[in-house]
């Protein structure tokens, strides 16, 4: 008897938990697609654009410093004597679009880029595989005053251009990789430096997160026409401190602006020359 | 005879479910948390609700990633760093109206499940019941370190201990 009521009891028991369980159900929905965020913490990996895009309404103030040599010896404190660097302004114009201008200093170069999201990685109804993202920069290599007053100046002679086709994947919540197809454009080159004017590079990059606020990123450009010069390697550590990203770098390439880093890199990761940097950004929302 | 017995169960028992229960799925959960350096605030206008007036029944299910800050960087921490919304995507209270007044008054126990951590929580607010419909609105506050959410020392000063939830929600007669 006492056997039959237990039972009875753990019957009625599953009723009530599987009762409560169809009441959650009864909020399940279907029909829904998940998109995937947060491929990369940066809109860029190390140097090179990433498939992230400023958030709308978002001004992005970046700092980007980097130092001199650090095998050029304690004579100049391993580099830290020199530093160049870069101001940028980024903003994002909606959910797809974002448009950024900058200035490095070595180069008195000044850029504007636009980049724009085509799709993204989901899954649900609609799934795909891959986020994708174009990005297009101009560079305007100043001349100095001099060379301006000459003849033969064409303001156009200044111009660099650069395109690329970001496809990145999240593999698993710590790491995702990138490849970046890109192509770049010197309007004018300097014959007697290791230049040319078209130039093919497909850029690969990764991030494995180390843990939920420090990430580690690997970027390389190798370069597949018309190539001078030696490939840009970069390691870079993402560390996140409340408000802000704190990016620490080490590269070949001292440079900060596309064209310069892919294809005018002179000194090699493994022989030493390598430059030590970092970025620092602040996010103002111009409007809710 | 027992199968009878049980058939007849479930028969009685689907139908009184169905007959009874209340569902919402655009209820609106805000919360707070001040701190010395920034108060943050957080909107989800996706909540979903269902109450089961016969047996008292109440649960809720919210999606993280629903959760609107002002500054897109607070919500990518908000989800990346602190509720890791890519392992535990919802959060979910099952629970039970353990009081209930004329003048609405009610009184909630149940357990919340927020981060892969499950409490028992109490929650006082009002609860009024229509011919077509069901108002929930209800107050409490939670504490980070029940629900495993570490807050680095760093911005201790940026994030509250205690969090203080908001609830509204209107769930109207669930037909089928």
């Amino acid at each position: 008897m006492k056997a039959k009521s237990l039972f009875f009891l753990f019957l009625f028991l599953s009723f009530k938990v599987v009762a409560q369980e169809n009441l959650l159900s009864l909020l399940n929905e279907k029909n829904e697609t998940e998109y995937t965020s947060y491929i990369f913490k940066g809109t860029k990996i190390v140097n090179g654009q990433s498939v992230e895009i400023t958030s709308k309404n978002e001004l992005k103030f970046n700092i980007q410093h980097r130092f001199g040599p650090i095998n050029s010896g304690f004579y100049n404190l391993y580099g830290l004597d020199y530093a160049q660097v870069r101001f940028s302004f980024d903003y994002g114009v909606n959910n797809w679009m974002a448009i950024g201008i900058g200035r490095s200093s070595v180069s008195k170069t000044l850029d504007g880029n636009i980049k724009i999201k085509l799709i993204r990685q989901a899954k649900g109804i609609k799934n795909f595989p891959l986020t994708v993202v174009v990005n297009s920069a101009s560079y305007l290599n100043q001349y100095t005053v001099e060379d301006r007053k000459k003849s033969s100046f064409l303001f156009t002679d200044q111009l660099i251009y650069s395109h690329q086709i970001l496809i990145a994947r999240k593999v698993n919540r710590d790491f995702s990789v990138q490849v970046s197809p890109t192509f770049i454009h010197y309007n004018l080159i300097d014959n007697s430096s290791r230049q040319s004017n078209d130039n093919i590079s497909i850029g690969i990059g990764c991030r494995y997160k180390l843990s939920n606020r420090v990430s580690v990123n690997a970027e390389t450009f190798p370069q597949v026409y018309n190539s001078m010069n030696d490939n840009v390697l970069s390691l870079g550590f993402d560390i996140e401190t409340g408000g802000h990203v704190f990016q620490l770098h080490l590269s070949n390439s001292p440079a900060m602006i596309e064209p310069i880093f892919i294809t005018e890199t002179v000194s090699n990761f493994f022989n030493g020359n390598i430059y030590f940097g970092f970025n620092i950004s602040r996010v103002f929302t111009i409007k809710n | 005879m027992a199968r009878q017995i049980i058939s007849i169960f479930l028969i009685i028992f689907c139908f009184k479910t169905n007959a009874q229960n209340f569902v919402g799925k655009e209820g609106i959960i805000t919360f707070f948390s001040e701190a010395p350096i920034e108060n943050i605030q957080a909107v989800n206008k996706k909540v979903g609700a269902v109450y089961n007036a016969s047996t008292s029944e109440l649960v809720f299910s919210v999606k993280i990633e629903d959760f609107i800050f002002p500054k897109k960087l607070m919500q990518e921490h908000f989800n990346e760093n602190y509720l890791e919304s890519d392992i535990y995507p919802k959060s979910t209270f099952i629970g039970n109206v353990v009081e209930l007044k004329e003048n609405g008054y009610a009184k909630v126990k149940g357990k919340l499940n927020i981060h892969g951590v499950t409490n028992s929580i109490t929650a006082e607010g009002i609860l009024n019941i229509n011919k077509s419909n069901v108002v929930i609105k209800a107050k409490f506050s939670l504490k980070l370190e029940d629900y495993n959410i570490d807050i680095p020392k760093i911005v201790i000063y940026n994030i509250a201990e205690v969090i203080d939830v908001d609830v509204e929600i209107q769930l109207d007669k669930y037909e089928g």
